[in-house]
């Protein structure tokens, strides 16, 4: 007996550039995980300073006059928004990965650590020990 | 009862070159659900109307369906919850077979390719015994029916359909986990892949829409947890 030929013709969709603008979940994700681009310029800056501290006094002083210029101010100012809005996305993600301890004392914990190592840089840089 | 007005996306393999829409104008109250909407239209405006359901109680995971873009049971999804036009189209990325049917063979190869079942040399007639701690390491993962919604939530196995997906990552967590199981060494270069645990990059709508609050997102990523300690582990092994 013959079988009969196949009426199976599946339509298989195809996902496009935009399917991360659909949802506001997609779009959050994409927000968190473009966090990265402000810090890349702040890095940038970073390593600009490390090299105009070695190269003597009149870099470092143009480095200090760049750093003062209001959209050099902007961007850092972002990119200090951006890596807060990553850190509260990453430590509220973390006890799932690592459910060491319950969700909100972890969570509350890696806030309290950020604080203190921030507020131990700033009296060590700050001048003030 | 008020009118409801349901675009279904249509797909017939044997006349449609891609998939249309179509209106229907459901009547319902605060209990109708899309499932009992879509058999509606099924039974009383078009036969033809292509779905899969069975159980209509969130059991059987059947009844999956894309509602206004995200996916959905459609028996624990309520018209009342929507305003105006609700759109029903079939499970995002999977190949439509007809109507709101998808294919779903390649999740169920993926389901199988983690070896789900215990693994052990364990041939005695006495029950294989376990303490509730020892269950409850596992047991929130168990508790999967494979309706394939996460599947659906996932970008990453919409661009790539060889990433394992979250469903059969997190059921080889599951299995991994049970202190019955000693099959963990066999399932790990499956995880350890490229299409494993790493192929995915936390976006966590797979969780958000798991309809048996499960968390798959976090089984895989405790996955990849246990993947860097197999892999450094591998590193000082002759």
């Amino acid at each position: 007996m013959n079988t009969p030929a196949s009426a199976r013709k599946p339509y298989q969709p195809e996902l496009s550039r935009s399917w991360w603008l659909k949802h506001h979940y997609y779009r959050l994700y994409m927000l968190r995980e473009a966090t990265v681009l402000p810090l890349l310029f702040f890095l940038g800056c970073l390593l600009y300073g490390l090299y105009c501290l070695a190269q003597g006094a009149a870099h470092w002083q143009s480095f200090q006059l760049f750093m003062q210029q209001g959209w050099v101010i902007a961007l850092n100012l972002l990119a200090f928004a951006a890596s807060l809005f990553h850190a509260k996305t990453f430590f509220a993600l973390f006890p799932r990965v690592m459910p060491l301890a319950p969700a909100r004392l972890m969570i509350g914990g890696q806030w309290l650590a950020t604080l203190l190592v921030a507020a131990g840089l700033l009296v060590l840089l700050g001048g003030w020990l | 009862m008020t009118d409801y007005q349901l675009l279904v996306q249509r797909y017939d393999p044997e006349h449609d070159g891609e998939p249309r829409q179509q209106r229907f104008t459901v009547p319902g109250d605060h209990t109708t659900s899309v499932l009992d909407a879509l058999l509606h239209v099924q039974q009383q405006l078009d036969p033809t109307l292509g779905l899969r359901w069975s159980c209509r109680m969130a059991i059987c995971g059947s009844c999956g369906v894309m509602v206004n873009g995200i996916p959905k049971l459609g028996c624990k999804t309520f018209l009342r919850d929507y305003r105006g036009d609700i759109v029903i189209e079939p499970l995002a990325h999977f190949a439509v077979e007809k109507d709101l049917i998808v294919d779903m063979t390649q999740f169920l190869a993926h389901l199988s390719a983690v070896k789900p079942y215990l693994i052990n040399d364990y041939s005695g007639t006495q029950p294989h015994k376990q303490t509730p701690a020892q269950l409850t390491k596992y047991q929130q993962f168990s508790n999967c029916i494979n309706c394939g919604l996460c599947y659906s939530a996932c970008p990453q196995f919409g661009l790539n359909p060889e990433f394992l997906g979250p469903a059969a990552i997190m059921l080889a967590q599951r299995y991994n986990l049970d202190s019955r199981d000693n099959g963990k060494a066999a399932r790990m270069p499956q995880l350890n892949a490229k299409n494993g645990a790493w192929g995915c990059t936390f976006v966590g709508f797979c969780s958000d829409v798991c309809p048996k609050q499960l968390d798959p997102a976090a089984a895989v990523n405790q996955t990849k947890v246990e993947s860097a300690k197999d892999f450094i582990i591998s590193m000082f092994k002759p």
